[in-house]
């Protein structure tokens, strides 16, 4: 035999331990495989979606106003001999019905028209199954095929538009599309119709918002062409590329890949200390068996080696096991994304270059805890080994030192490889996440002896003697059993920062809500409506006190150099402020509501704000393209704002500004304020009758943030998953731990079992401990886990975050309950193998 | 007398790579309550299996084993180990203390183990500690002592719930002459004044000599019995006379 078979043997030895730790590698290659397959699916699909949303057209013009273009100019480029084809987008959100019945259903979807006869010409649809519009057939419609599962709707099916005059036929399903080009839109929540079918039965029709243009081939024809078109649109416009719509598209999904990178390294993180536990374990174990070998003549570098070949054994083993279980784990992530459109993904692709990564990041944590007990193991003379009753020699400080270096090193890796700067990943609230987790592991090991006294003392009560014996095994190895409770508190403290993040996020889409819609009733329509003539529709809902339109405006901010496209929105600060809508700072609220009064005063998101460097007080310019501009003095800064086109959302002006400087006499949002003696139900009942005269959308407070939170907590479900998959890793720890504790202590255990410690306390002793060790990890990953969700909330690592924390209280009792329990589960293994110590054996051994 | 403990015939087979191992081979005896008994014998000679029975430890292959009156081989693991708590008590050769727990709550463990609360037992580990010497060390760690003041430590603990019968494996065995003679001094005191049932496995002819009677083991039976009687002085020469008369 040569000495590597010492190596391999050594590993054989210990079946339990070696497959605790392989399988701990392959749980963290899991998630970082997984992580990036799912990040190539989501990729491939932003790609996809771009490629057949804009099919083969060049540039995408997105008309200004929202008036749209007009039908002439449409007809006016079909003319234009450059542009080989030009296909018109209207878009109009609508309430669809089912057929109505008991099991009728209502959804809000984003409407799209378009022309059938030139469609194709530019974008050929995917469809899972049907078939696709043509030009003689109003009333089709497809819808995407994800969408329709979950609804349950298949061929064939009815729909109707609320709104629609009457003895309009019904739509009908006849094609289910991919979730690719327009199905990539506004989640999936859409349908595409013939331009006429949308345009006939309203009293109004849909905008033309965007116009797909195919030029040419060549790039000189295409910017030739564009020129052309310039000259002849007679409204304002913005051109598009492929690139601005992959960039709208990925913003939806950002948060996606910067939580899926944060999550994939506290797997690994934890993973580390896994494998560096059980490595350091185990050589400790074999102190003596190394000693052994050092006096029979093995050279401290042969010493290395046998322990590094276990390490690279287990690396191997655990990251091809991991890139297995990362394919699997993906293909239920990405089935999981798709089907509740969380997320755009599509396919199961395989990157090579993010496998190789996540074999390389397992391999290298592996060997990585490997190194530090190899130089240990070398280090120890001869005599010391051999010596019958030995102490550790190095302190906590050192032991943590060294394991610290290697966590960071996985870090520094995992930082410096993963694609980061997709989707506008926030590095710094990232690495200021896994500091905060690292850190609060390192504490862990100090805070282990005093935070066990004070958490062991309820197991003490319940337990009893095992409760106590439990407790006081804690302070065995400080190291060791710090470091395990520290791997299961980064698992869980990822769960309580999601968690606390996502609380913090609905708090904020609540306040955010309530703060842009006074009363909290509204209706949108797709298109303006002339305020004095539909004003008496909106005045004739029941229970109304106020109907106040907001007037939307198009603009554009202008400096000395430059013009930014930005929203306005004008409303009646009577109206909002009488609410207590508007949350603003900078400024006192009444100011501010009163500058708006006096005209030609704006309040700015902070978004906004931040980024031009504008303070109250300063004096912006606003106008329109190719017309007059206005000067308007900051009066406040508002938390909140009324979406707009752009992602700051819309400045606030007053209406009557809107109208006299600006010409806008139509709205598409009107705040529904109700009376005060008025049940909420039934003035939301009155409201969406009106809106389904006007084939508007209704809007209430609590559906929207709850359609919000409903979003939100898809997302957080998957994210859930993988940290309860890092606090499996994190119970694998405390198996090992256990494990060794109880091999190093069978004598002990035989004494109390000759005392008279029954088979049930001997379990419940191991139990206990394990319980309290879990207990710990919860409370401490309670601390640990909402400074990181400060660090996230704090550095903007989700656009929705600016209101601050909000605690999840259930969530943090449910992480000690789950810390405890998952813990205590882990320990029933270990304690079985304690209580079925042969007694009489052990009392012989010797330690 | 009444006899506190009584081995019927017990036979203790091992398996082994190649068939079975026989350690014990119908061993009977009695042990009257207050006596002090020491089962002699060299190494591998089946003495500290007989101890492992005897106190329930361990099940033999066949016979019974007998303490105060309850057939403790035919119960099953839970109900033995109930009764090793109420009826014995151990005292081995490496000392075998919880690190972890002070001196006091190590001599309190068996309280703990019953599930009491070691306050109901202040005075008794009080009266323990101070009858081995060590009342002034209650609140040290079992490495913060010396082997024979860990040894004391055991045989406190050993006499804690007042046990039908104490059973202690080669006790002295770690410790040098002197510290050894200290603690089987102590064993006997617990005989002779506390009436305590003492039931001594070794080696050692002059740990032996402490004994009031003798058993001589050799291949797994008992081959002679040397009656010693109560003595103060612990002289072992008598014994080790009669042992060698026995070829010992």
């Amino acid at each position: 035999m040569r000495l590597s078979g010492i190596a391999w043997r050594g590993l054989l030895a210990r079946p339990l331990r070696t497959s605790l730790a392989v399988i701990g590698v392959a749980l963290g290659v899991a998630i970082v495989a997984a992580t990036m397959i799912t990040g190539a699916s989501a990729d491939a699909a932003l790609r996809g979606a771009t490629t057949d949303l804009l099919g083969s057209a060049d540039v995408r013009l997105r008309a200004f106003s929202d008036a749209g273009f007009t039908p002439r100019t449409v007809q006016a480029l079909r003319a234009v001999p450059e542009v080989i084809t030009a296909a018109p987008v209207s878009e109009r959100r609508l309430v669809v019905h089912t057929a109505p019945g008991d099991d009728e259903r209502v959804f809000t979807l984003q409407v799209i028209g378009v022309d059938a006869d030139v469609e194709y010409r530019i974008r050929q649809p995917r469809l899972v199954e049907g078939v696709a519009l043509s030009p003689d057939s109003p009333t089709d419609a497809l819808v995407p095929a994800t969408w329709a599962a979950r609804q349950g709707l298949r061929l064939g099916d009815e729909l109707r538009l609320d709104g629609r005059g009457e003895g309009v036929p019904p739509l009908r399903i006849i094609g289910l599309m991919a979730d690719t080009g327009f199905a990539a839109l506004d989640r999936g929540e859409v349908m595409v119709v013939s331009r006429s079918t949308l345009d006939e039965s309203f009293t109004v029709p849909a905008p033309i918002r965007y116009l797909d243009l195919d030029l040419g081939q060549e790039p000189d024809e295409i910017a030739a062409g564009l020129e052309i078109v310039r000259g002849q649109l007679e409204e304002p416009f913005i051109v598009e590329t492929a690139a601005d719509a992959s960039e709208r598209l990925a913003s939806a999904q950002a948060s996606f890949g910067a939580v899926a990178f944060l999550f994939g390294l506290v797997a690994m993180v934890v993973g580390a200390f896994l494998v560096g536990n059980t490595l350091a374990m185990s050589v400790g174990e074999r102190t003596r068996e190394f000693g052994l070998l050092r006096a029979a003549g093995t050279t401290s570098r042969q010493v290395i080696g046998l322990v590094l070949r276990q390490g690279a054994a287990i690396g191997v083993a655990g990251s091809v096991l991991g890139i297995l279980g990362g394919i699997a784990l993906a293909g239920a992530m990405v089935g999981f994304l798709s089907s509740t459109r969380a997320a755009l993904v599509a396919g199961l692709p395989l990157p090579i270059g993010g496998m190789l990564l996540a074999f390389v990041l397992g391999l290298g944590v592996t060997l990585a805890g490997a190194v530090v007990p190899a130089l240990r193991s070398a280090r120890l003379s001869p005599v010391a080994a051999l010596r019958p009753s030995r102490r550790s020699g190095t302190g906590l400080g050192d032991r943590l030192r060294t394991l610290l270096v290697v966590e960071l090193l996985v870090v520094g890796a995992g930082i410096l490889l993963f694609p980061i700067d997709r989707a506008g990943t926030p590095l710094l609230p990232l690495v200021l996440s896994l500091a905060l987790l690292l850190g609060g592991a390192v504490i862990t090991a100090y805070l282990l002896e005093p935070l066990g006294r004070v958490i062991g003392r309820p197991f003490e009560w319940f337990f009893g003697a095992q409760g106590l014996l439990g407790r006081a095994n804690l302070s065995r190895d400080r190291v060791r059993t710090g470091l395990t409770v520290g791997a299961m508190m980064i698992a869980l403290a990822a769960v309580v920062a999601l968690g606390t993040v996502a609380e913090s996020a609905r708090a904020g889409a609540e306040r955010w809500v309530a703060s842009i819609l006074p009363g909290g009733n509204a209706i949108r329509s797709s298109v303006p409506l002339d305020v004095e003539s539909f004003r008496p529709t909106f005045e004739g809902t029941d229970g109304l006190q106020v109907a106040s339109a907001v007037l939307e405006v198009p603009a554009v901010y202008v400096t000395d150099d430059s013009q930014e496209e930005v929203s306005l929105a004008g409303i009646d600060p009577n109206v909002f402020q009488d609410a207590g809508s508007l949350i603003v700072s900078g400024a006192d609220r009444a100011d501010a509501y009163f500058a708006l009064r006096n005209r030609e005063a704006v309040l700015v998101p902070e978004a906004f704000a931040d980024r031009h460097g504008v303070g109250v007080g300063d004096t912006i310019t606003l106008g329109q393209p190719g017309a007059t501009s206005a000067n308007f003095g900051v009066a406040g800064i508002v938390d909140y704002t009324i979406p707009g086109r752009t992602p700051d959302g819309a400045l606030i002006i007053n209406a009557a500004d809107a109208r006299d400087l600006f010409g806008v006499t139509a709205a598409s949002l009107w705040v529904m304020i109700p009376q005060a003696d008025i049940a909420p139900s039934v003035f939301a009942s009155a409201v969406r009758d009106t809106a389904n005269q006007l084939a508007a959308q209704p809007l209430t407070a609590r559906d929207l943030a709850g359609d919000l939170a409903g979003s939100l907590d898809r997302l957080v479900g998957l994210f859930d998953v993988l940290a309860l998959i890092a606090v499996v890793i994190g119970a694998l720890g405390i198996v090992n731990t256990l494990g060794i504790g109880i091999s190093e202590r069978v004598r002990e255990i035989a004494i109390l079992r000759s005392h008279g410690m029954t088979v049930g306390q001997v379990q419940a002793m191991v139990v206990a401990e394990a319980a309290i060790m879990g207990a710990i990890a919860g409370v401490l990953a309670i601390v640990t886990g909402l400074l990181v969700a400060f660090a996230l909330v704090g550095g903007g690592a989700s656009a929705d975050l600016a209101a601050g924390v909000r605690l999840p209280w259930g969530l943090l009792v449910a992480v000690i309950l789950v810390g405890t329990g998952v813990a205590a589960l882990a320990g029933l293994y270990p304690a079985r193998v304690a209580a079925s110590l042969p007694i009489v054996r052990h009392l012989k051994q010797f330690e | 007398m009444t006899v506190i403990l009584e081995a019927r015939d017990l036979v203790k087979r091992y398996p082994v790579a190649d068939g079975e191992v026989e350690a014990l081979r119908g061993v009977s005896l009695q042990v009257n309550a207050g006596e002090f008994v020491a089962i002699m014998g060299t190494s591998g000679s089946g003495k500290s299996t007989m101890l492992h029975l005897l106190g329930g430890l361990d099940s033999p292959t066949s016979g019974e084993v007998v303490i105060d009156g309850i057939v403790i081989s035919s119960l099953d693991e839970e109900r033995r180990t109930l009764t090793r708590r109420d009826k014995t008590g151990f005292v081995f050769q490496f000392f075998n203390l919880i690190p972890l727990l002070s001196v006091a709550e190590n001599v309190a463990l068996p309280f703990l183990i019953a599930g009491d609360s070691t306050n109901r037992h202040t005075e008794r580990v009080g009266d323990l500690l101070a009858m081995v010497g060590l009342a002034d060390k209650a609140d040290h760690r079992p490495d913060q002592l010396s082997a024979g003041e860990q040894q004391r430590v055991a045989l406190a603990r050993a006499l804690a719930t007042k046990p039908a019968i104490l059973l202690a494996d080669e006790p002295t065995g770690n410790l040098d002459y002197t510290t050894g003679a200290e603690i089987l001094d102590l064993l006997w005191d617990s005989a002779d004044r506390l009436g305590q049932t003492v039931v001594l496995v070794t080696h050692d002819a002059r740990a032996a000599a402490y004994a009031d009677r003798v058993l001589v083991v050799r291949d797994g039976q008992v081959r002679d019995e040397i009656a010693l009687g109560r003595r103060r002085d612990h002289q072992a020469g008598p014994l080790i006379a009669r042992l060698a008369e026995l070829g010992l």
